[in-house]
């Protein structure tokens, strides 16, 4: 149910940026929910398609993609995809990782439709 | 009409966990060790506490914030052993650090050295946000069965230390310590484990040694010469 949270939040950001950028259409949202992030993507999704309409035009798309979780061994070094919830550094077996990549949402981008030249926005 | 994309590549609750951060540091700094006790609903968070605050009395300084949906029955239970602040969530299946930061001001923000908050009962949503602990329990009673940690991974993940409560009734119900202990620490390899009955008192001492043990350890890199941190 913190999906909706989350989205609240998501939007709220969005809605900064493209302020920030001198406004526009919102037209996709590009987001990355890690394995490990705690968001279940369909009711990610679900709670979007609710409240988006509430922030932009209910056109706005999110393009949700999941990435798998990637840590790193606090010993050897080295990488892995973790599997299954195997916290344990395959190559060296040392319990001590540290994940860098799936434990979080990440906002990735923001299109928008905007009458402003892309010089105009820059200045 | 421009069409273009601006890269953001941002942590969505960055402002949150940055301002989580900022209250560790101020309780830590000042000598509070803040302890995230989260748990399925009815695994006995509320009677550990009771069982602590005995332990503590006239030793050590607790107070706790305790969360639900509603009522405010836990607060009811401990406030003849601690000062205690119910935060009723109104329907919202964990806390979030605002309303933390309300409960400690509606206590008056005391210098205790450990302030517990008990989450509400919840494997899943409350693994997503940090309170400003500086240590993060999960209890799993005997009752619950010994398959939970694989189940609901992010909780087991994020977690400092594992009790295992309800010891009592082992005898009674299909649970293994060992099971539970061998699936928590494929998720999280660096897990302390512990197990305790709160009704009867057993394993308590070990739990608030443990406790104080933390508190040393995690509250360390606060007391240390500027340069060395």
């Amino acid at each position: 149910m913190h999906e909706r949270s989350l989205v609240q939040n998501l939007l709220r950001q969005v809605a900064e940026i493209v302020a920030a950028e001198g406004g526009g259409q919102v037209t996709e949202i590009h987001v990355q929910a890690g394995d490990l992030s705690g968001v279940e993507p369909l009711l990610f999704q679900t709670a979007f398609d609710d409240m988006v309409s509430a922030v932009f035009s209910s056109d706005c798309q999110l393009a949700l993609e999941v990435v798998p979780v990637t840590a790193v061994c606090s010993q050897c070094g080295h990488q892995f995809e973790i599997v299954d919830f195997q916290f344990r550094c395959p190559a060296c077996q040392v319990g001590s990782v540290r994940v860098i990549q799936g434990d979080e949402v990440t906002l990735i981008s923001v299109t928008i439709n905007s009458n402003n030249s892309i010089e105009g926005v820059a200045s | 009409m421009n069409q273009r994309t601006i890269v953001v590549q941002r942590d969505v609750q960055a402002d949150q966990k940055a301002d989580a951060a900022v209250e560790r540091d101020r309780l830590g700094r000042r000598g509070t060790l803040v302890i995230n006790l989260l748990s399925s609903p009815g695994a006995g968070k509320t009677t550990l506490l009771e069982a602590t605050a005995r332990h503590f009395a006239g030793r050590r300084k607790m107070a706790v914030l305790v969360g639900d949906l509603e009522t405010d029955r836990d607060a009811q239970r401990l406030a003849p052993l601690v000062p205690v602040a119910q935060l009723t969530t109104g329907g919202a299946c964990h806390l979030e650090l605002p309303l933390v930061q309300r409960g400690l001001k509606a206590l008056g923000d005391p210098d205790v050295d450990f302030l517990f908050i008990e989450n509400v009962g919840n494997l899943v949503c409350p693994a997503s946000h940090d309170l400003g602990e500086h240590l993060r329990v999960v209890l799993i009673s005997t009752t619950e069965g010994d398959d939970k940690p694989g189940k609901y991974p992010k909780m087991f993940r994020t977690s400092q230390a594992m009790v295992i409560t309800k010891l009592d009734l082992l005898p009674h119900v299909p649970f293994s310590v060992e099971a539970v202990t061998q699936d928590a620490l494929r998720i999280q390899p660096e897990l302390d484990v512990l197990s305790n009955c709160a009704l009867d008192g057993s394993g308590i001492a070990n739990w608030c040694d443990f406790l104080e043990q933390q508190y040393q350890q995690r509250l360390a890199k606060y007391h240390e010469p500027a340069g060395n941190r």
